[in-house]
């Protein structure tokens, strides 16, 4: 059963869905959307498939899901045998993993539309939505110092989630929107812990970990160059 | 000028860079993979560009936009897009003294770093930005109310001037809470939060939720103090 995913390549909340995919190994057909300069999410052709106007869109299991969070409980849900990344038999880690799963709304609401109106005008409250994207980063901080005290380094089980995948992208974009990682020791560490994860993909603004690729020692490569 | 704190050294682990402001300079700070830490200026001598935006591969930090690496004598020994050249010897970043003490990293701008003295036996338990000038954090911190774990109060005591360090402590556990001041140039100050060992995970947390609490008190009073000052300035 093909699985269609209407896809934006600089969309935070597209990026979740393709990180999840690649680190749960699952393969699905993707539509390029023009979502700049064409505006083709809002054309009547998708208004059809998604009345919201909203990227990403999801074709599976003969349904549409417009809901970036509910994609990746799919995702999971239904191809993840390990169980761990949608955590149902474990009520604690699921009302956890709920619990961040309605923050990364947050974070699209504020660092998202922040870094819209940096990246491509979006006129919105600017000032208004920095406040809002700072304050929330700081709660995230806040929870992830807790975890750290607690000697766990994910946002809801003693494994990666549904929820680290939410929340990852917005937050990684920040800088993107103005906000550096400087003042966030705990969210840098998280951020570095999902990217050292097997089969992390990148997206513009989000790069791999250069010291972590298999490569020649500068040294080796000069003696056989 | 002072040894001044930077960072938490757990938050600075082997093999990475992080970028901290000392004295109005803007520096990058990294581990290589034997764990010795560099502290050197933000600025690639090649084309300027923040080492902090790098990446450190194995024991040399290497600049983001065109991949020069540094080693931990700050000598420039690689050039990608040249691989055979050896770099002339004056490309080298500026350097400055670092040292790891008590789990705490410490920068000195003009000097070699002297740690000064404070208590062992603690831990660290965050680093956090205040947005707000160094006076109001120290004020909020010195008036904020802090209880020991048994609930018993704590009150600070200044154990240095330069770096500014407070210490939280009673009679039944002296230096309970330590807070070190790292002022920085962005109008905003780091502090760096240590707790004497013995405090329980609960514990731990309940300090990281004072600092916090501590925090919006010392914004919401330089907001109240800033706008009280555009006040005067319309009349």
């Amino acid at each position: 059963m093909t699985i269609r995913f209407y896809n934006y390549v600089l969309s935070g909340n597209c990026y979740k869905f393709r990180l999840l995919a690649s680190l749960l190994a699952v393969e699905y057909e993707s539509v390029a959307v023009d979502f700049h300069p064409g505006v083709e999410h809002r054309s009547e052709k998708y208004l059809r498939l998604n009345p919201a106007g909203t990227l990403p869109i999801l074709q599976a299991d003969g349904r549409v899901f417009t809901e970036t969070q509910a994609m990746l409980v799919w995702l999971a849900s239904k191809h993840d045998k390990s169980g761990a990344w949608w955590p149902e038999k474990n009520s604690d880690a699921i009302v956890q993993v709920m619990q961040w799963l309605g923050f990364a709304a947050r974070l699209s609401a504020t660092v998202g539309e922040l870094r819209l109106h940096s990246m491509l005008n979006k006129d919105i409250d600017a000032a208004a939505a920095k406040a809002g994207a700072i304050k929330a980063l700081r709660e995230l901080e806040a929870h992830l110092v807790q975890q750290q005290i607690r000697g766990e380094q994910w946002l809801g089980a003693n494994s990666p989630t549904v929820a680290d995948i939410a929340c990852f992208p917005y937050t990684a974009l920040s800088p993107d929107a103005g906000i550096e990682h400087d003042a966030f020791p705990a969210i840098r560490q998280w951020l570095y812990a999902v990217r050292s994860l097997d089969g992390f993909v990148t997206m513009p603004g989000i790069h791999e970990l250069h010291e972590q690729r298999d490569e020649q020692s500068p040294a080796a490569e000069t003696k056989t160059s | 000028m002072t040894t001044t704190p930077v960072a938490l050294a757990r938050d600075l682990p082997v093999q990475r860079v992080m970028r901290a402001q000392v004295d109005g300079c803007d520096l990058a700070i990294w581990r290589g993979i034997s764990g010795q830490v560099q502290a050197w200026e933000n600025r690639c001598p090649h084309r300027g560009m923040r080492l902090s935006y790098g990446f450190v591969r194995q024991d040399s930090l290497a600049c983001a936009y065109h991949g020069w690496h540094y080693n931990c004598e700050a000598v420039c020994h690689y050039i990608p897009a040249h691989p055979e050249l050896q770099p002339p010897a004056s490309i080298k970043p500026v350097t400055y003294s670092v040292v790891e003490h008590q789990g705490v990293l410490w920068v000195n701008t003009r000097n070699e770093a002297e740690v000064p003295e404070f208590p062992e036996d603690s831990i660290g338990i965050r680093s956090i930005t205040f947005d707000c000038p160094l006076s109001v954090a120290f004020e909020a911190c010195l008036a904020a109310q802090l209880s020991d774990e048994a609930g018993l109060s704590l009150s600070p005591r200044q154990l240095g001037d330069a770096p500014l360090i407070l210490s939280f402590g009673n009679q039944q556990q002296a230096d309970s809470v330590l807070l070190l001041f790292q002022p920085s140039d962005l109008a905003n100050v780091v502090i760096h939060v240590l707790a004497h060992h013995s405090y329980s995970v609960d514990g731990r947390i309940g300090i990281s939720q004072w600092c916090e609490s501590v925090r919006r008190q010392a914004e919401l009073n330089h907001e109240v103090a800033m706008n009280a000052g555009m006040e005067c300035t319309h009349e």
